[in-house]
């Protein structure tokens, strides 16, 4: 089995700063998105299913509408596997829902003028993503434990909880704690490849996306600073390793 | 209010981050809210409230240099306050030892009572022991996860004071403990109601902070002396108090004189200073009095002497070779030395007993040396009084730090 962990915003200097071993695994790095103007995550998931570089045709849609984008799944990597297991991933299967709610409560927030409003915000805020989370992870877990090729799960909770909260030490270390045991969990239930689409840097005691992203393998890899592209073919050629 | 100095060192994985949380959150030394949202957080990502992130928001603040202390945290109970001495890692925790960076009273050793005595374990031990550490208390920790089975303890427990014992080390208490449960921190449990002994905030409790400076022996080291109409011998005292009228001693000559007024800038009738406070003083007689020299009172005299043994902490990345000399500083003593014998050097990382009877001292490297100096100084036995008894090694920069574990009388 091949296990995708894709996480959004996952920045390799907390990886690093938080010393989360398991998802340093065995082989990893940045990735180099500089082919790209802005680092967005819609264009850079994209990209990374399909293998190809889809920055243009992403923001040809706008930036409400592109949102809404979904490849078929003959454009994709998972076509090239059986029974593949992808959850919640931007431009494939997201839940728009959710991803639509945290967006409207970030503009809420940065519009609201009163501090406890914006407290109680920020905690609705909050709760939505790590609710979100809970069930990503529990769906994730769960397909791991069943017969397929390939299983990807998308978590979102570092990007989401980092928008408003990345200079809170405390939280963001909870944070990849918790995405560190998950990683734990499941590094001996196959082939695990942990990416990002972009990193996070502070704004204040915001987040805003940093210029370059976070891979790491289980096993050796001659990886260096690969590009998100790269990660279409690097999959496929696993696979048939493996068969 | 009376502080006591605390260092926790053990064995990476034991449980350090979750006993300071434990000891933050049952002393109620935390600031309000904090508590509360590291729990909302724990509750939210579906997990049971985790004492180490108490730990890393108390590493949060200081980064941030909220607290007053960047480099210290405290707690409180009802007898005293506990500041706890950052030991991020034993090298770390060793240098800043011997250097005088920080200066621990007493420490707990934690072992995880599932994993036994490790590796680390032994050697932050054997660090306490080199520093001559003697208020020690030994945590057996995640008894919660052998279900507080008192057979397993005495297993660990018995296996430990046997290496203990080895290093001269004779811990005050030892206590089963689970810093998650919350057993014998603060509460006596019912989980653990075979083990009679003390909790661990009772047992630091019985512990004797060092005496205040003040209230030990007059060392009043010179920095400089000015000649004007009169001449004032100035400096910083180390520690003791000194009073005009008291009979004085100027080491290492050995002259002795009286205090005739005590000279403080704007300040008039000046009768006394104590340890901390930078003054000048007049002597009745003429003597010499030199920058370096120690002047205390007639008893209980420090040791003028040019042999010393020391542990030196050696960090710079080029090494010390014999025969090379070195600038030896001591209060405000300035000496050229020779580190005469190397008597056994060890790996500050692993503790590993490198070389014995060496030639030489690498970066970072810990050495059992005699050192002679070219003139006679004063010094102390490190335990007795610190300021004396702590030196530092130069060449253009400082190299290496010292503790004087024993003086050779002239």
């Amino acid at each position: 089995m091949i296990i995708i962990m894709a996480v959004d915003a996952l920045e390799y200097e907390k990886v690093e700063e938080f010393n989360c071993r398991n998802l340093k695994q065995k082989c990893y790095g940045k990735t180099d998105i500089s082919e790209f103007s802005q680092p967005r995550t819609m264009v850079l998931w994209s990209s990374f299913m399909t293998g190809k570089n889809k920055e243009e045709e992403v923001l040809r849609k706008g930036d409400k509408e592109m949102w809404n984008i979904t490849w078929g799944l003959e454009e994709t990597l998972f076509s090239e596997f059986k029974s593949p297991v992808v959850l919640d991933l931007p431009g494939f299967n997201y839940d728009k829902k959710v991803h639509d709610k945290s967006r409207e409560l970030l503009k809420k927030f940065f519009d609201a003028k009163d501090d406890e409003e914006k407290r109680k915000i920020r905690r609705e805020y909050n709760n939505d993503a790590f609710e979100h989370h809970k069930k990503v992870k529990q769906d994730f877990l769960r397909a791991i434990k069943e017969k397929h090729d390939l299983v990807l799960g998308y978590f979102s909770i570092a990007d989401v909880i980092g928008h408003l909260n990345f200079g809170n030490t405390t939280m963001m270390r909870m944070i990849y704690k918790e995405l560190d045991e998950i990683a734990a969990e499941i590094n001996s239930k196959g082939k695990l490849i942990i990416l990002s689409d972009h990193g996070m840097k502070p704004i204040g005691v915001f987040g805003d996306h940093s210029s370059y992203g976070f891979w790491s393998t289980n096993f050796e890899t001659k990886l260096r600073n690969p590009r998100i592209t790269d990660f279409y073919d690097f999959i496929i050629e696993l696979k048939r390793k493996q068969e | 209010m009376e502080n006591l100095k605390l260092v926790i060192v053990g064995h990476v994985d034991h449980g350090k981050s979750t006993l300071i949380g434990r000891l933050f959150y049952d002393t109620d030394s935390l600031p309000e809210g904090r508590i509360e949202e590291i729990r909302e957080i724990c509750e939210a990502l579906g997990k049971e409230l985790e004492f180490a992130y108490v730990m890393d928001h108390l590493e949060e603040e200081r980064d941030q240099g909220i607290t007053i202390d960047t480099a210290q945290t405290f707690f409180r109970t009802k007898k005293r306050q506990y500041t706890i001495i950052d030991a991020p890692g034993h090298v770390e925790f060793l240098k800043n030892m011997i250097t005088g960076a920080s200066q621990a009273e007493a420490a707990i050793l934690i072992v995880d009572v599932n994993e036994g005595v490790q590796e680390q374990t032994r050697r932050h031990a054997y660090i306490l022991s080199l520093l001559g550490l003697d208020q020690v208390i030994v945590v057996m920790n995640k008894m919660d996860l052998i279900n507080y089975k008192e057979e397993m303890y005495d297993e660990v427990k018995k296996e430990l004071l046997k290496f203990l014992e080895s290093i001269n080390i004779n811990p005050t208490y030892v206590i089963p403990i689970s810093a998650k449960g919350g057993d014998f921190i603060a509460k006596k449990t019912r989980n653990l109601s075979w083990y009679d002994g003390p909790t661990v905030l009772e047992a630091l409790d019985t512990f004797k902070t060092k005496n205040s400076p003040r209230d030990k022996p007059l060392r009043f080291p010179v920095q400089d002396v000015y000649k004007y109409d009169k001449r004032i011998s100035v400096g910083r005292i180390e520690s003791g108090i000194i009073r005009v009228g008291d009979k004085i001693k100027i080491l290492p000559s050995g002259e002795e004189t009286i205090v005739k007024s005590i000279a403080e800038y704007m300040k008039e009738n000046v009768m006394q200073a104590e340890a901390g406070k930078s003054t000048g003083i007049v002597t009745q007689d003429k003597v010499f009095v030199d920058r370096g020299d120690v002047i205390t009172h007639l008893e209980d005299l420090p040791v003028i002497t040019d042999t010393i043994n020391a542990h030196i902490f050696w960090m710079d990345k080029q090494p010390f070779k014999k025969p090379e000399r070195l600038l030896f500083k001591c209060a405000t003593q300035e000496v050229m030395c020779s580190i005469e014998k190397i008597e056994r050097v060890i790996d500050s990382s692993t503790l590993r007993l490198l070389r014995r009877d060496a030639d030489e001292i690498r970066n970072r490297e810990v050495a059992d040396t005699v050192i002679k100096t070219e003139k006679p100084v004063v010094v102390e036995d490190f335990n007795k009084i610190q300021e004396l008894g702590r030196f530092v090694l130069q060449r253009k920069d400082t190299c290496a730090g010292g503790i004087i574990t024993n003086i050779q009388k002239e």
